[in-house]
């Protein structure tokens, strides 16, 4: 995978070497020690704002001779940790240093897998020759993640890289061991700080002709910041009396920027300071931006102006792009607000119109939302279609967090159209169903809001939310609505938004199944997976393989269930998608394969592990499969009574389809127990569905002594054209245990045999664990009249399953008290025993299991056919 | 929590305006910002935005409510 990152106009300035102003003073002595620092691992340049940090890594850079790359990461204020590590990858790859290194690319979120950075460590740790690798602005991703991820790479990735870290803090890293280890070179700010003789060459350099005793005045007042320096040099240049200028300074008592500042912008002509006033808030800047915001033509001739003096703009790698040192913007911000206060919304939305007419829809709406124009930034999404990268793409702009302030009250279609998006993000479908009920009724009312987006863009919108947040009985009339209106659109259009397709099939397919349309969805869902091909596409490819996953386990299809599970958690770690945004998809598929091969560790372990993800319990249908998983695991375990408190604990307001599924749940728990009459009345409560529920409830009147009514159930769907390979299993185990109960042992074994043979293909064990002491009977008796049947019996393959040493008697007797739910003081009493023999030979067995919890060992035992 | 900080220099009515919840008072070689702040989260804030604006604290101290 060596396509680019999307080409942004900026994404070359994020990753090149910054800009050198001409006439910028070279500071040997620091250059020399950069030099040296980077032939160790780490290079920390720390100091604050404007003490020149970023100007001599760079010039550094540019004049070193070596032939080793430097790769250049900008930091950027609104960078996630997701969209730091692409860039990061994203500049080693353009340098060549991963060569042909398939490290996938990260999916732009708030995290990073573990997995990228191991993966980038070794990597790394191969390279032959150095790589200096700078991160330029390291303060300003939030949170301590990146730092946490940047030690691991400093201490796993080998002599070749050599990392050199530009912060105004320190970072969350050892500093304290890596000094005394001599692993960190600091360039402090007491190193950054100008010399006389830096500070004279400095001023010398701006045309300024001043004595030592100015020079000795400006460094004092200082402290030889450099940015401070710049100020006052341009101050100075603009005066008729530089050297008095420098005594006012010396004289004044206010803070250094603060003076330096309004005295420089006062010294500026109007034009320069209405400019500088008017831009800086806009990070970056363009020349005809600013004169849209000014109304002055001379604009670029300002900005360059200013580059020329190193003071307030530099320039970017991209051209004619400017952007304000972080300080300054800050400040100018502050005038802008005291002189002129309301004018800052009106400079965002003028800016948005500038962008939006050049094309650049998604700097358009992120200005509008910063001017608080939200009715004109919604429409503008919904317009050009950013809603469906906005679902599926977590680092698409505008994001849901672009809309987290939007008042509720925004009037228009649009508003409510993004915020039922914002919904969908959050996997909360009903919320998004009413925001498009509300989004319906204020397009009803025709008020014409400003910027009304088009009626198709809106039309398609709205059809394809409302297919993803479709509830159960939905049919497909929104997927051909969303067909239809693409099918209007112009084929350049089509192509820019490759993600609206893929999540039209997969809403479909979502819809199919929620319907009971297996078989239909399977299919959707592997078209689905098949259109998502691009690199915003990611999370639905791993959210579509997953889901297809769970459809495969429902119609018995165990391998292939797994292969797409395994697909897509591979599609996650590729990609190293955080488990924030991971689906738990995948983790209920696997969980599902591991119930029916009667592998318990497994699906508890995979069951424990996706309930840790947030679509795992706030999607409706995932939350319903959890639930069905969690009740089958506690009847496998021998908990029926669990597992229908489970159920009677958590029922979700379902459809027919899940409430199907959860019934059919309720009643494995209930048979489990030897209640085959609730599971009768459980199963006659909902519609007849899928032959399992027709198989199920032929079981429970088997087991309630009722054999005519089960027969007759078991002829109706006999060669039914849905049964899926767990019915036909079952169909034949019922009719062997049917058999069994006429006293015709021998054809009991031959249809035995027949649901082995079935079975075996898929390791399907579930349906002779659950089916009751009668199975040992004939599995016993079978004697190598079947040879397959050894698989039903062995211990289930559990990757790292150490060899358990055997249960003592004793241990075995006690751990049997345990698994009948009784308490220790009751085992004790039961077996005779004192208390504490009972602890004793607990804790031996827990031991010898590799258990911690009653639960767990008893559960272990039973899997080691110990119990 | 109140908290006091103590910021080296005067500082003018225009940056004083970026910090709207706190009370400022001049002293003849400093500023003092003083106010409610509301959490953790809103003290590191305010840290920020004096480093942004170039402020340099001197002194920070929780005052007694």
């Amino acid at each position: 995978m060596s396509t680019p990152l999307v080409e942004d106009p900026l994404l070359a300035t994020k990753l090149a070497v910054p800009h050198q102003a001409p006439g910028l003073v070279r500071r040997q002595r620091l250059m020399r020690r950069l030099a040296s620092g980077t032939e160790g691992p780490l290079t920390l340049v720390a100091g604050g704002a404007g003490f020149g940090k970023t100007a001599l890594v760079a010039s550094w850079a540019a004049a070193r001779q070596t032939t080793a790359p430097v790769v250049w990461v900008r930091v950027d204020e609104d960078d996630t940790p997701g969209v730091f590590w692409a860039y990061l990858v994203e500049g080693l790859r353009r340098h060549g240093v991963l060569a042909d290194a398939d490290l996938g690319r990260p999916v732009r979120t708030d995290a990073v897998a573990r997995g990228l950075l191991v993966r980038l460590a070794s990597l790394l740790e191969r390279l032959r020759t150095p790589v200096v690798l700078v991160v330029d602005g390291l303060d300003r991703i939030p949170g301590a993640g990146v730092h946490r991820d940047l030690r691991f790479l400093v201490e796993h990735a080998g002599p070749a890289l050599h990392l050199v870290l530009i912060s105004r803090e320190d970072p969350a890293l050892p500093l304290h061991r890596y000094r005394a280890e001599g692993l960190v070179h600091e360039i402090r700010e007491r190193d950054l700080a100008f010399t006389r003789g830096e500070a004279a060459q400095l001023l010398r350099g701006q045309g300024l002709t001043v004595d030592d005793g100015v020079v000795e005045l400006l460094l004092r007042r200082t402290e030889g910041w450099a940015a401070g320096l710049r100020l006052c040099a341009l101050a100075m240049t603009r005066s008729d009396d530089p050297a008095g200028f420098a005594r006012c300074f010396g004289a004044s008592e206010q803070a250094v920027s603060d003076y330096l500042l309004t005295e420089v912008l006062a010294t500026q002509p109007a034009a320069s300071r209405e400019l500088l006033l008017r831009t800086a808030v806009l990070n970056p800047v363009h020349p005809e931006l600013a004169t849209a915001l000014t109304g002055r033509e001379d604009s670029e001739q300002v900005l360059q102006d200013l580059v020329l003096r190193h003071a307030f703009v530099e320039p970017l790698a991209s051209p004619r792009w400017y952007r304000f040192h972080p300080l300054f913007a800050e400040v100018l911000r502050a005038h802008l607000r005291s002189r002129q206060p309301g004018l800052e919304p009106w400079l965002h939305r003028t800016a948005a119109r500038w962008y939006v007419e050049r094309g650049r829809t998604a700097e358009a709406v992120t200005e509008a939302a910063a001017g608080g124009d939200w009715a004109w930034a919604a429409a503008r999404t919904v317009e050009h279609l950013m809603v469906a990268p906005m679902v599926v793409d977590p680092g698409a702009s505008p994001s849901a967090d672009t809309f987290a302030r939007m008042p509720a009250a925004t009037p228009g279609p649009a508003p409510a159209l993004v915020a039922a998006a914002c919904c969908l993000t959050r996997h909360d479908t009903s919320g998004c169903r009413s925001w498009l009920a509300r989004a319906e009724r204020r397009a009803e009312r025709r008020a014409e809001p400003p910027g009304r987006p088009p009626e198709r863009s809106g039309r398609l919108t709205a059809a394809l939310l409302g297919l993803l947040s479709a509830p159960a009985g939905a049919d497909d009339t929104q997927a051909r609505r969303v067909a239809a209106l693409m099918a209007h659109l112009p084929p350049e259009e089509r192509r820019r938004h490759p993600e609206i397709e893929p999540l039209r099939l997969y809403g479909l397919a979502c819809v199919r199944r929620r319907a009971g349309e297996l078989q239909a969805a399977r299919e959707g869902l592997d078209e689905a997976v098949r259109a998502c091909t691009g690199d915003t596409t990611v999370l639905l490819r791993h959210r579509c393989l997953g889901r297809l996953g769970l459809a495969d386990a429902a119609a018995g299809a165990l391998a292939r269930a797994q292969d797409h599970a395994t697909a897509s958690l591979d599609v996650a770690d590729r990609h190293s998608v955080p488990d924030a945004h991971r689906s738990g998809a995948a983790g209920l598929a696997l969980a599902a394969v591991a119930l029916e091969r009667a592998e318990l560790l497994t699906a508890a372990t995979e069951l424990d592990r996706c309930e840790q993800l947030p679509d795992t319990c706030r999607d409706p249908d995932l939350a319903t499969e959890r639930l069905v998983l969690r009740s089958r695991l506690a009847t496998s375990r021998g908990q029926a009574q669990d597992a229908l408190d489970l159920l009677d604990a958590l029922t979700p307001a379902v459809g027919s389809e899940a409430a199907g599924s959860l019934a059919e749940a309720r009643a494995t728990a209930a048979l489990a127990r030897g209640d085959p009459g609730t599971a009768v009345r459980v199963l006659e409560e909902v519609p007849v569905g899928p032959p399992s529920r027709t198989v199920l409830l032929a079981e429970a009147h088997l087991a309630a002594g009722d054999a005519r009514q089960a027969l007759h159930l078991v002829a109706e769907i006999e060669g039914a054209e849905d049964a899926t390979l767990p019915d036909r299993v079952r169909l034949a185990l019922l009719r062997a245990h049917h058999t069994l109960l006429e006293g015709d042992e021998p054809a009991a074994r031959d249809r035995f045999v027949q649901a082995l043979d079935l079975a075996r293909r898929e390791l399907l064990r579930r349906p002779f664990t659950e089916a009751g002491p009668w199975v040992r009977h004939l599995l016993r008796g079978l004697d190598g009249r079947s040879s397959s049947c050894a698989w039903v019996t062995a211990e289930p393959s559990r990757p790292g399953a150490v060899v358990v040493e055997a249960l003592s008697p004793r241990e075995r007797e006690v751990l049997q008290q345990v698994a009948r739910m009784l308490s220790t003081e009751e085992a004790a009493a039961e077996l005779g025993l004192s208390v504490n023999t009972v602890k004793t030979h607990l804790r031996s067995a827990y031991h010898k299991l590799g258990a911690s919890r009653r639960r767990d060992a008893v559960e272990r035992a039973r899997e080691l056919h110990m119990l | 929590m109140r908290y006091e900080f103590r910021i080296e220099g005067s500082v003018s009515e225009t940056l004083s305006r970026a910090f709207p919840e706190l009370d400022h008072h001049l002293a003849p070689r400093d500023t003092r910002f003083f106010g409610t702040v509301t959490d953790e989260a809103h003290l590191y804030g305010l840290l920020a935005r004096f480093r942004d604006l170039g402020l340099h604290i001197e002194e920070m101290r929780r005052l007694p409510d």
